[in-house]
């Protein structure tokens, strides 16, 4: 039931193509990234170069959810920032729906996120100020869709995770496990092929953590989920489960 | 984009914009607080130098006159003014020979010390002119008459009339009223040989002034001050007749009496200012600094909001909201804030300058010192929407430097 009205979105209409349809929607091959620390605050400080992903290749198919295990520091917010072409690796290529994003502009990326990419923060990242509508259709404003559409693709994504009666509440009139569907929500409005989320029930108690997680099994039913976590329950939901060890994949498929 | 796309945008950022105002009302009212104080500061200023352009105009014509001789700009509020018009009685005769004046007459100023006690004396600025007229408008008493004698050269060393016109507020220092007697002279020394008889009080001369001043006979003055002999005054006014071009006639006495200079009413108030420099400048700083001031501290404070939104922004930066939606979100706000500050800056204007006008009154004496024309309010919108654009850019600007990555980890 979800799918269906997922599948509905204006804005899939106008940006979906043959080739998202048929090309792989992740694929990472030989990525590797590394960050200078700037040598202090002043430049007094050593330079050091920090490898934060070595050679790294994965891929997550349509349908698929892959989640990425590992300590903090191992990479796998990288990962997930890299396939949201929130950040451009050092080295190797980023595939997302075969357009390689290590060699788009900055603007490209952001426009390939904005209509194929939804993500999902440990901590919501929810606009205080407005309702749980307005915030569920905030990607829908940058995409020009017109506010009356907007509002019943809002209204319709909250229907469908469960927050009908919550539709005007503010992100502080919601729990915390409320506020991650409103997140959820917001991910999907645009109808992305493509999801990531980073610690989605990071801060949320068990009982809650497991409705969220079954709330985007189902969302990933036919797009590719990608998911970092510590918790072994968040990872149990997964189809694949990739561990990283200072960036390095160290086992794929356990 | 098509102009429909825009428009969704626009209308959004609007509204996010609203929103997040709402949602911090105390943070919102200090801002506009803010702009409100840059504003109201601009518009008192401005108030101020136009209440005082308006009071040297309103003093000038006052005095009814068309056209004024003198070597230098008057400075009404000036003690001690010097009288550089030489033989003045003479010149304003010759005016008045013209056809096309009607009239001429000189008017001197000089500090007097005046008392009813030749031990203890006060100084006061005191006018000398020919004769009082009905716009005195005197408390109690009225005034004096210079003899036609006067007129014709015959003049003493000594004071003939010996009548006075005093500023009400100089009666009730002296603790005198009309009819009594009172000691006047440039010096303590020679202020005990001329006695006067107060025949008015009257606050006329003391509006033009600034100062609470006293009024005699031109001749009178002359004779105290020991200037009868040059004939001296500060300068002499004229008027022209009703069928003569007051301009032309300006630039006739202007080539005739080369040693002085003739202006209209307004060149005089206008001349005045710019004998001012620093007067000027500092006004103008003063404005630019208050303006400077407001723009600081609401860049300041949207700057830390702004700061302390950079986890939502760099949130709404990631789900795929582009650097000018942000900006323009954050922006509206700056812009709105400015606009509203800037209204209600305006809307206190009134009655704070009325305020001030009052306290004006009851502590200098002195009517409708701040005056507020439409151009201050204009100025001062001028600045509400200037401060809200700068400060739109600015915090957009920020808002697009705190829509990075780093932020969200």
């Amino acid at each position: 039931m979800i799918q269906r009205v997922l599948r509905q979105s204006p804005a899939r209409a106008e940006s979906s193509s043959g080739r998202a349809e048929s090309a792989v929607p992740v694929r990472l091959e030989n990525v590797s990234h590394e960050y200078g620390t700037g040598g202090g605050r002043f430049g007094s400080g050593p330079d050091r170069t920090v490898t934060a992903l070595r050679d790294v290749t994965i891929s997550c198919a349509r349908g698929e959810i892959v989640g990425l295990e590992g300590p903090s520091g191992s990479g796998k917010s990288t990962i997930l920032h890299a396939i949201a072409g929130l950040l451009v690796p050092t080295d190797g290529s980023v595939e997302v729906l075969g357009t390689n994003l290590a060699t788009r502009s900055s603007r490209e990326r952001t426009r390939l996120r904005r209509r194929h990419v939804g993500i999902v923060f440990q901590r919501f990242h929810l606009l205080p100020s407005l309702s749980a509508r307005a915030n569920v259709a905030l990607p829908l404003v940058q995409l020009g869709v017109a506010r009356s559409k907007r509002r019943s693709r809002a209204t319709a994504l909250l229907e469908q995770v469960g927050l009908a009666d919550r539709v005007t509440h503010l992100p502080r009139e919601l729990s915390g496990g409320e506020r991650q569907r409103v997140a959820i929500a917001r991910s999907l409005a645009a109808d992305p092929d493509v999801i990531v989320a980073d610690e989605p029930t990071g801060e949320l108690d068990t009982a809650t953590g497991t409705d969220v997680l079954e709330l985007l099994t189902d969302v990933g039913h036919d797009r590719a989920v990608v998911i970092a976590s510590h918790d072994d329950d968040t990872l149990a939901a997964a189809d694949r489960v990739v561990t990283l060890r200072d960036g390095v994949v160290v086992s794929d498929g356990g | 984009m098509s102009a429909g796309r825009r428009s969704v945008k626009i209308r959004a950022v609007g509204g996010i914009a609203f929103a997040q105002l709402r949602r911090s009302p105390s943070r919102t009212a200090l801002a506009v607080l803010a702009v409100a104080l840059a504003v109201l500061s601009v518009t008192l200023l401005a108030s101020l130098g136009a209440g005082v352009v308006a009071m040297g105009e309103d003093g000038l014509d006052t005095a009814d006159r068309d056209l004024w001789l003198s070597s230098e700009p008057v400075d009404p509020a000036a003690s001690g003014t010097e009288n550089p018009v030489v033989g003045s009685h003479g010149i304003a005769a010759e005016l008045t020979q013209r056809d096309d004046i009607s009239g001429a007459s000189p008017i001197a100023m000089h500090d007097v010390y005046v008392g009813t006690d030749p031990d203890d004396l006060e100084r006061r600025p005191a006018v000398g002119v020919q004769r009082t007229h009905d716009g005195f408008d005197f408390e109690e008493g009225g005034g004096f008459e210079t003899p036609d004698s006067a007129y014709d050269g015959a003049r003493s060393t000594t004071p003939q009339q010996s009548e006075i016109v005093l500023d009400p507020a100089v009666a009730d220092a002296l603790d005198v009223s009309v009819g009594e007697t009172v000691y006047v002279g440039t010096s303590r020394e020679s202020a005990p040989q001329y006695e006067f008889t107060v025949v008015g009080i009257s606050s006329y001369y003391s509006q033009f002034l600034g100062q609470d001043a006293v009024t005699l006979p031109l001749v009178d003055l002359q004779a105290v001050a020991g200037t009868t002999g040059t004939d001296r005054s500060t300068f002499i006014t004229a008027n022209v007749t009703d069928d003569a071009d007051r301009d032309a006639v300006r630039d006739e006495l202007d080539e005739e009496y080369p040693d002085y200079d003739v202006r209209t009413s307004e060149e005089q108030v206008g001349a005045m200012l710019e004998e001012r420099p620093i007067v000027v400048a500092s006004g103008l700083t003063l404005i630019g600094l208050s303006v400077v001031g407001g723009v600081v501290l609401t860049v300041n404070l949207f700057a830390l909001v702004t700061y302390h939104q950079r986890t939502e922004l760099a949130a709404l930066r990631a789900i795929g909201l582009s650097r000018g939606v942000l900006a323009g979100t954050v922006g509206a706000q700056g812009l709105g804030i400015g606009v509203l500050g800037g209204l209600v800056g305006l809307a206190a204007t009134v009655p704070i300058v009325r305020g001030l006008n009052h306290i004006a009154v009851s502590v200098v004496g002195f009517e409708e010192v701040l005056q507020t024309p439409l151009e201050v309010y204009a100025v001062g919108f001028a600045v509400a929407v200037g401060l809200g654009t700068i400060v739109a850019v600015v915090v957009g600007w920020r808002a697009g430097r705190y829509a990075r990555i780093e932020h969200l980890e």
